[in-house]
């Protein structure tokens, strides 16, 4: 009992304080709490610049996830079924942006998307969160396609089913909970993505962690502990659905290809 | 049919080719490549071929390399010290709460936790604050966990113990409850089904888990921004971002940038030597 109490303390002291700090209106050291208290900066930053970095962000955030899908899939179906040469190594190039230090590359990568005519703009910013998401995407369907036994699909086939006709009515049915659990860790993915919207984006595009950024070195507290929060909401429903799915067993062959 | 026979016609390996390309391209056109070119740039100082970047990196940041090692290491090894036994106990004994309450940082995005990290630990933040009404701290003269070292060593455990406690718990789940059931049997504590059974069967996972977390720890960006101080030392990719962005210092940032990757392709190596030896 005791250790949950401490336990729910670690985990809860950061965030609680985010929470105190976004209901506040003054607060002044050393008082223990605020001392005037309300909705006040909420009011503000809704109608302002926070509310538009949000809404940029979570634009991103559904087109990134949309095109990671329609783009992972089909190689996902192809890598679960087919005998593709190479496989290892298509999967490890995905992995790539998360071995290697990304803010170097990305400083890089900047320079390309600039001799493309495409930074500072929104579809920068999608390309670069892509980079870093069709991991997710990929990884995850090409487990799920697998586990999917092809005897029902050859089923399928066996009844005159073409095989197109078998992906969309009995495959991808099927995989339905890797089709949410992508869905969802690629749109979180895009919406917490930092680095690389902080250079591709600037100054034009940003999206909430950016802005958060900026106004929490401002000083800004109030502002920036409410975007924090707005930040956390999509993570805590993807917490409360993964939930059912994500047991720590079968995570225990994580990373072993 | 019309549908079976168009794709019959197409050549499975064009066909194949086509939908991998799209996926592929955007990691080789914005990742591989700029990674590439890192190496190129670094040797390139006024459009002309010199060393004096790395030379410039030696001279200014080679105390910065060491503070990053330092921050990653400690860090890692606070994680895994606490995941290793948390999740003994979590194995053997069971709490669904804790366990539970460990996943959500996972969802907290690296930014988010490096504001709360610096209100909650800044020299006025709300811990000095609480702990200041309860006389154990000396308001004239707060200690700063925030803006230092240590501070971004609290932010790193918090946010990857959660990942730490999911994979190295998992790892023990896979291990068979016979092997602890006999442990038991011949009296041993939960602490020696933990050091002699648990540890060593799952020490594979517990590599893996190390060596994702360390290179992470490594290129840290956000946390050390948010929370490392404005002053040195700094950790490596804050250096490499200050260099782009206040000195418009290529050639030295992808200098910079170069020594992270070799760390980092010095710890993917130790792990693929780690999966691919064949345990007997």
């Amino acid at each position: 009992m005791a250790g949950a109490v401490l336990v729910g303390f670690i985990i809860f002291a950061p965030l609680s304080s985010l929470v105190i700090w976004s209901f506040t209106r003054k607060w002044f050291w050393p008082h223990p709490f605020p001392q005037e208290m309300g909705f006040f900066y909420w009011q503000r930053v809704l109608e302002g610049d926070l509310f538009r970095a949000l809404q940029s962000g979570f634009l991103i955030a559904v087109i990134v996830t949309v095109l990671t899908l329609v783009l992972t899939i089909p190689l996902a179906y192809l890598l679960a079924r087919y005998p593709v040469p190479l496989k290892a190594v298509i999967l490890l190039v995905f992995l790539l942006p998360h071995a290697f230090p990304q803010l170097p590359v990305f400083v890089n990568a900047t320079t390309l998307l600039y001799r493309a005519n495409l930074a500072a703009k929104l579809s920068g910013v999608v390309l670069i969160h892509m980079v870093g998401a069709l991991v997710y995407a990929v990884w995850t369907m090409t487990a799920v396609f697998k586990s999917i036994p092809e005897s029902l699909e050859e089923a399928a086939w066996n009844l005159g089913a073409s095989r197109l006709q078998t992906f969309f009515t009995v495959a991808l049915p099927l995989a339905t909970p890797g089709l949410v659990a992508s869905t969802l860790l690629v749109f979180l993915y895009s919406l917490d993505e930092f680095t690389g919207t902080l250079l591709v984006g600037s100054p034009f595009i940003l999206t909430l962690p950016v802005y958060m950024y900026r106004t929490s070195v401002g000083y800004e507290l109030q502002v920036a502990s409410i975007a924090a929060l707005i930040l956390m909401l999509p993570g805590i429903l993807l917490l409360v659905v993964l939930e059912r799915y994500m047991k720590a067993e079968y995570l225990s062959m994580f990373g072993r290809l | 049919m019309t549908e079976d026979d168009g794709m019959r016609r197409l050549s499975p390996r064009l066909l194949s080719l086509a939908i991998a390309a799209p996926p592929l391209s955007i990691v080789v056109w914005l990742f591989f490549l700029p990674f590439l070119s890192s190496a190129h740039l670094s040797v390139l100082r006024d459009g002309q071929w010199s060393l004096r970047n790395y030379a410039l990196v030696w001279r200014l940041y080679k105390f910065d390399v060491l503070y990053t090692l330092w921050i990653s290491l400690v860090s890692l090894a606070l994680v895994i010290g606490i995941a290793i036994l948390l999740c003994g106990y979590l194995r053997i004994v069971g709490h669904r709460t804790v366990e539970f309450l460990f996943k959500i940082p996972l969802f907290v995005p690296f930014v988010v936790v490096g504001h709360g990290m610096r209100v909650l630990l800044a020299p006025r933040g709300t811990l000095n604050s609480a702990l200041a009404q309860f006389g154990l701290i000396d308001l004239s003269d707060p200690p700063s966990i925030a803006f230092t070292w240590l501070g971004i060593v609290v932010s790193l455990v918090w946010k990857n113990l959660a990942l730490a406690v999911l994979l190295v718990l998992g790892a023990y789940r896979a291990v068979d409850e016979a092997f602890l059931e006999a442990a038991r049997n011949v009296g041993a504590s939960t602490y020696r089904q933990i050091k002699d059974i648990l540890l060593p069967m799952s020490a594979p996972s517990l590599v893996v888990a190390s060596a994702f977390m360390f290179t992470s720890m490594l290129a840290s960006f956000s946390i050390p921004l948010m929370i490392g101080g404005g002053e040195s030392p700094q950790m490596l990719m804050v250096d490499v971002y200050y260099r782009i962005n206040y000195q418009d210092d290529l050639g030295t940032a992808n200098a910079l940038g170069m020594v992270s990757y070799l760390f980092a392709m010095g710890v993917a190596g130790y792990y693929l030597r780690t999966i691919t030896v064949k345990p007997l």
